[in-house]
Order: structure tokens, then sequence, then C-alpha cells
């Protein structure tokens, strides 16, 4: 099995030629657009800028992973930058101001991450709450929070251990890239191999079927959930590490970026239906334009604009190629 | 029957090089009821969605009134006088009745929704369809049957000349069903053209004039009504004559399921009965008698205020369908759409949902036992599917329900409990299922049959429960598991 292929959104189709197709079509621009990059600009094709490229999608890619177990499960989480933004100045605070061994902060940071995402699934489920309602009050109360804790400054410096982290590589390989990697393996091989991620797909496919063939459809929402809250704290992490800085508006408006990537890389806001390799493909293209822009000298104003334009235009692009792959 | 509403001619519609409907002709007149029968798969939504618009035909020729149309779309096939009822209604459950009717051609005034006149149209429609309810009445407080009535009602609104039912009485009680019946006879006499979709075929020689027969897309004959009996008309569907009936002569093991007083305030109060290895108990009723509500206690779906369940002779708290799982009980649910199936996953996904524990170690799915077991039951079961990954959704009802039914017999069950295992599937597979049911009885299991389908119930069923709004009305045995006697006791009257 190939990491993008089983399970794939374009279930709906005939066979696996469609899916193939279907599958290809986000590589298919990806390509296409790397190709006229490396025409428009003669730095596009240099490691210096790929590895630039990767650090930058880095957190993207992180909080993207989380997102799609949730959104697979027909929810959303829209509270992964305060989750962010609160665990890594909680992390940076305690080392500076409590004198919190880093290991212990490191451990707090994340047990936090999971404790919000816990709360959103809980409410979710248990009292009833709609997911947008939900993790929008824990996005404000998470970012608030951090306000409240930092006093609305950045912290710094960082402890010397983590920003070795941020600074540090193997192979010319940043760690938090190698990072990425195992998260993404890791997440890829429980939503296709384990039973968990069987559960996640068939709870998000039709929840009351999957409660009455046995499923606990509680514990398998709340546990996205949690995986989510703890991508954002680790997403979180990683982003102070390189800032060598903790602040309360890491991470402002980037949920809606990483919804965005979930959902071009083919991930279902029905749910039941999207897969790790997709998502990672939406994060590519995502940052390519990012980067783009930056070579092209397109001046900074323009960033959103012309990245809201190509979400749209892929959002566009994926209905046609789904209505092909159903035909 | 004098003068041609529809007629079609050598209408074929293809999907990906596949025929769905291969050179269909039909012919419906004023004053007609058509039937049209065939098993699942065999071509009879793609028809009806080619004449009322949904799809283009890639051949043939419609004619409405014997002028050729093009419909471009539903609304230009309901312009043109051609309404259909479907299997999932239409409705907008938040608006009243009135507002139902209207939906999309609001009477306006001064640019805005006249409800006053809404209303008058809505109050001069429903007495003729015998709904005496008013207007403003919220769709999502009617029955099924009454919302029915209401989209049939919304069709004469419009003027509709040919009335398309697609499986109409489906999901309808015995007397609701009747009452539609008696309508449809009632707008035949008015003159309208109807075309009638229906598994059931006592409804089709109650009702029909004329029969269409289809099988894997193609015309297999039309006849007058007269012209045929029912096990001819199976004959034709299936294209060899299979029984219905099954064979009895089990002998009960042990008890397996006790239930003592089971009470849910305000749905069921006071239910007793007992399940033994090896027999099929059947729990006849009306629609909202209480018999779906029973059987979700006995899954722990719900929870019962009082009363005591016992399995195998040991009183339990059935508190989740796993823990009713983990004791030996599967439940095939009512709707398989919403409740049975996940019709966007793989058939190997569906099979293998509940048997986690044979599939897997410490958390992980081992692909080869995955493959095996789905395959096996594919085998033993006989689905047809065009490989297990293919989503369920593809497969024809009755192949998506024996997906249902592997699945719980992965699990290994001793009890199983089927509400209404055969609803909306076809002859063939119906006789599938009920063989797979007849075989794993023989084995030992035992059964919990909730049917609305009279024959089915009495032809399966050791014993027979009568429920009656909420309570058991009778245990019958033997002779007394006839018609009559259900009836009478599930309608507290001579039926």
């Amino acid at each position: 099995m190939s990491l993008i292929a089983d399970n794939a959104p374009a279930r709906r189709g005939s066979g696996r030629v469609k899916v193939l197709i279907s599958r290809l079509g986000l590589l298919l621009v990806i390509v296409l657009f790397m190709i006229i990059m490396s025409f428009m600009s003669p730095v596009f094709l240099t490691v210096a800028n790929f590895k630039n490229l990767f650090i930058q999608s880095t957190i993207l890619a992180v909080l993207a992973l989380g997102q799609t177990y949730v959104i697979m499960t027909r929810g959303i989480d829209l509270s992964i930058g305060g989750t962010m933004a609160l665990s890594s100045a909680l992390c940076i605070g305690l080392t500076l101001y409590s004198g919190v061994p880093v290991p212990l902060a490191l451990l707090i940071a994340v047990l936090v991450g999971a404790g919000v995402g816990f709360l959103n699934g809980f409410s979710v489920t248990k009292i009833g709450i709609t997911p947008l309602i939900v993790t929008l009050a824990t996005l404000s109360i998470a970012r608030g929070a951090t306000f409240v804790y930092t006093n609305g400054a950045n912290i710094t410096p960082v402890p010397d251990a983590i920003a070795a982290f941020g600074r540090g590589q193997l192979f010319g390989i940043p760690y938090s890239v190698i990072l990425l990697v195992v998260l993404a393996i890791g997440c890829h091989a429980v939503l296709t191999r384990s039973i968990f991620g069987r559960s996640v797909y068939a709870t998000g496919g039709n929840e009351l079927a999957s409660r009455l063939a046995g499923i606990p459809t509680n514990r398998i929402i709340i546990t996205t959930y949690v995986i989510s809250g703890l991508m954002a704290a680790i997403a979180g992490l990683i982003l102070t590490a390189r800032l060598e800085s903790a602040g309360p508006r890491a991470g402002v408006g980037i949920e809606l970026t990483v919804i965005a990537a979930c959902v071009i890389g083919g991930t279902s806001l029905f749910g039941g239906a999207g897969s790790i390799g997709g998502t990672m493909l939406g994060v590519a293209l995502i940052s390519l334009v990012s980067n783009a822009i930056n070579l092209l000298g397109v001046p900074p104003a323009w960033d959103d604009l012309v990245k809201g334009l190509v979400i749209f235009v892929a959002a566009v692009v994926d209905v046609y190629r789904r209505k092909y792959a159903r035909s | 029957m004098t003068d041609v509403i529809l007629e079609a001619r050598g209408i074929t519609k293809r999907f990906a090089g596949v025929t769905a409907v291969d050179r269909l002709d039909l012919t419906i007149g004023s004053g007609e009821v058509h039937c049209l029968v065939g098993e699942n798969g065999a071509g009879k939504s793609t028809m009806i969605k080619m004449i009322s618009g949904q799809y283009v035909p890639d051949e043939g020729e419609l004619r409405l009134f014997g002028r050729p149309v093009h419909f471009r779309g539903p609304l230009d096939a309901r312009d043109a006088g051609i309404s259909v009822i479907h299997q999932e209604l239409q409705l907008v459950p938040q608006l009243s009745i009135a507002e139902n009717i209207v939906l999309g051609r609001w009477p306006k005034r001064a640019g805005a929704v006249d409800f006053e006149k809404a209303r008058s149209i809505a109050r001069s429609i429903l007495p003729s369809i015998g709904l005496h309810l008013s207007v403003d009445t919220k769709i999502e407080d009617l029955s099924t049957g009454q919302q029915q009535l209401v989209e049939i009602a919304r069709a004469l609104s419009v003027q509709s000349r040919l009335l398309v039912l697609d499986e109409p009485t489906a999901s309808l009680s015995n007397a609701e069903a009747d009452r539609l019946l008696e309508l449809v006879k009632e707008l035949r006499g008015r003159g309208l053209g109807i075309l009638y979709v229906s598994h059931r075929l006592e409804e089709v020689f109650q009702l029909g004039d004329t029969v269409t027969v289809v099988r894997d897309g193609k015309h297999v004959g039309t006849r007058p009504i007269g012209e045929l009996d029912q096990a001819r008309v199976v004959a034709m569907m299936v294209g060899d004559q299979r029984s219905l009936q099954v064979t009895q002569d089990r002998k009960p093991g042990p008890t397996i399921l006790k239930v003592e007083g089971l009470t849910r305030y305000g749905i069921f109060s006071d239910i007793s009965l007992e399940v033994r290895r090896g027999e099929i108990v059947g729990l006849a009723g009306l629609i909202g008698a209480g018999r779906t509500d029973v059987a979700r206690c006995v899954f722990g779906v719900e929870t019962p205020d009082e009363g005591r369940i016992e399995v195998d002779g040991r009183e339990v708290e059935i508190r989740s369908p796993r823990a009713a799982i983990d004791l030996g009980i599967a439940l095939v649910p009512e709707d398989r759409k919403t409740q049975g199936v996940i019709l966007i996953g793989s058939v190997t996904d569906n099979l293998a949902l509940s048997a986690h524990d044979k599939i897997s170690r410490g958390g992980w799915v081992s692909r080869k036992a995955e493959t095996s077991l789905v395959a096996g039951y594919i085998k033993k079961l006989r689905i047809r599917a065009p490989s297990p990954r293919h989503p369920v959704e593809t497969l024809s009802g009755g192949n998506q329900q024996k997906v249902v039914l592997a699945r719980w017999l992965a699990t290994g069950p001793r009890l199983m409990v089927l509400d209404e295992p055969t609803r909306g599937v076809d002859v063939g597979a119906k006789a599938e299922i009920h063989r797979v049911i007849e075989e794993l009885v023989r084995e030992g299991l035992g059964v919990l049959l909730i049917s609305s389908e009279l024959p089915e119930l009495m032809a399966m069923s050791d014993r027979v429960y009568v429920m009656r709004a909420g309570r058991i009305a009778a245990e019958l045995s033997g002779s007394e598991i006839n018609e009559e006697t259900i009836m009478k006791h599930a309608a507290g009257a001579t039926h």
C-alpha cells in the first residue's frame, strides 16, 4: 500500500484506476506548479530553497495531521492556534519563571494540548455542542489564557535544549522535519492499519451504524480531538524552538489554512473519507504557493489574497475531479 | 384506459460502460395503474429517473401526450405533468403542510409570499386525499404515511397527469399502506396515470392494471394483470422459480434470552419473552407497537426502566451495543442505510466492523486475517460485489443486507435480533437471506425476528409474540400462527 492510496476519497468511483486519477489530480497540480516556478525563479530548484520550504511547512503539516483525524469524524478543530500558543508559552514560562526542568515543562505542554483536545471532544460528544462552537470557544480561551499568562509579551530566551532542537540538523535535515516525517508515518499507520483508525473511518462514515456495530463512537471522537490537541502542542513547541521565543500571537489564523490543506488533500468535511498522504499533498500545495509569493518578490501584502485564490481554485478543481471520479 | 399519457420507446442508459437500462418500452395510459417490477438493480430506479428528468436517456424516445419530450431536469418533467414520490420523501420537516405543498411555487402578493393563498391551496387538496389535519401542522409532527400523502398532495397541486410511486409502502404500517392503496385507486379513477414500483407483489395484484417486468435492465414482458399470477411474476423477475417457503422441523434447545417485565416508560411495558437455541421467535405488531424499542433495549442501545434480562440463565445489564456483542447478541437494525451500513465504506470495512478481535492483535489489523475473513463470508452468503474494496453503496439492497448479516455472523453470535431483515430487498436476495437464517438456526442460533411482512414472519417463526401498543398481546404457536389471529391481536379487533 502506498502512502496515498487506500480508503481514498474517490471511494464513490469504481475501481482503482479512478482512485489513481483522482489522487494524481492534486499531485499533477503540484508538479505543474513546480515546473512553472522553476522557469520563473532561478532559486526555486535549489537545495536551500527546498530546505526552507520544508521548514516553513512543518508547523502547518503537524497541525494538519491532527486536523485530518478530527475532520474524518465530521468534526472540526478551530482551537489549534490557541492551543499552540498556550502550550508553548507555558512550557517556556515554567522553565524561565518557575524553575521547572525542561523535560517536565515539555511534558506539561504536551499534556495541556491533550487536555484542550479532551475538553473539545468531551463537549462535542457528552454535552452535545457543535464542534464549530466548542472549538471557537476553546480557541479564544486558550489564546486568552496565553495573553493573561504572558501579559501580552513574548517570552524569551528559551532554554538551550529547546533552542538546540530548533537549530539542530541530522545529515543536513532539520530535526523538526525529521519529527514531522516520524509523526506523519505514525499517523498514517494508525489511520490505515489500526482498529482505532478503522473506527475513525467508520464513525465518520456513519456514526449511528458504527455505534450499533459496537464501536465506542464517543471515545473515538474524543480521541481524535486529543490527537489534534497533541499535535497543536507539538507544533507550538517546534515554532518556539525555531523562533527561540514563545508568545501569545503564535499561530494566529493558522487553523483556516490547516483546514484548507486537509480538504484540498481529499479529507471530506462530511466525514469518513481522507488520508494522511492526501493531507500532506494539500500542505505541500499551500506551502509552495507561499514560497512562490516570496521568491517572485510579490509584496507580502498580497500573501493572503493569493493564497486564498489558490485554495479556492484547488477546491473547485477538486469538486470537478470528484464528479469525474464518480461518473 | 383511453388516451396514452406517456410512451417510452427503446430507452437505453449506460453508466461507465454498464448498461443499466437496455431498450426499455413502457406505455402508461390515463386511468391506468402500471406496475414496474424487478429485482433490485434491475433498472427500475434508473428508468424512473429518466422519466422524471433526472437522467437523460442515451438512446430512445420519450413521448408525452404524443409529443416527443426532452427533459433537462426534474423541474421540466414536473412542469410537463410528471410527479415522482420517491422512497426518501422530499419535504422540509420544519415547515408546515401548506408551505411544503407550495414549496418553490409560492403564491405571491406584492412581492411577498401570500401565506393565506398557500393555506387555501392546501386546504382545497387535503380532503381529497383523506388527510384531515390543519394545514399549519409541521411535517415533522406527521407519521411517514401522512408525510407521503403530503407529497401526493403536492403532486396534485401542480395538476400532475402521471404519478410515479417508488416503493411507496416500504416504510408504512399495514393500515397506512391500505389507506395509500385506496388513494391510488381513487386517483386512477380521476384519470391519472400511475407508474407503481413495488417489491410487494400482493400490492401489485391488488392494484395493477398492467405489469411490466424488468430484469438486468431488459424488458422481460408487459402483460395485463389478468394474465398473470404471483408465481408467474416471480419467475419472470428472477428467471426461474424460487420458493419463499421455509421448511420447519426444529428442536429448540435451552433458553438463551429471557426477558421479564421489561418496561420503558411511555414506550412499552411489562414485556416478557424467551428465545431458545435453534428456534426463530417472531415479534409481530403494527408499526409503533414498540417492537423495535424492545430490540434496542435487548441490544443495549436503550436502557430499560424496569424489568430484567437474562442471558444463558444469568441476569445481565446491557449498557452498550459492545456489551451486547460480548454476550453473543447481534442486531440487524431496521433501517439499513442509516443504521446498518456505512455507505461510503468498502465491503471489507463494513463486514469486519464488529469482529475486531478476530482480525487484529494488540490493536493492529492483520490484513491477511481480514482478507480471509471477508472472503469467507462473501462466499458463504453469496454476496455479489465487484470486489471487497468496492463501497457498499454500489451494491444492491439485498447484497448490502447480506454484508450486515455477515458482519454479525463474524462476531459469532448466539442470539440474533433481526429487525425487518428483508425490507427493500428483492425476491431473490430475500430467499437467500431466509436460507442463511434457516441454516444458522439449524446450527443452534436463536433468532428474534421482527417483520411487518406477515408471510415472512409466519413462514419463518416457531412461535410468535404479538405486540400491541407497547404490550405483548398474545403468544402464538403452531396452527395459531396465521394471518387472522396475528392481525386480530395486533390491531385489537377482528381484521
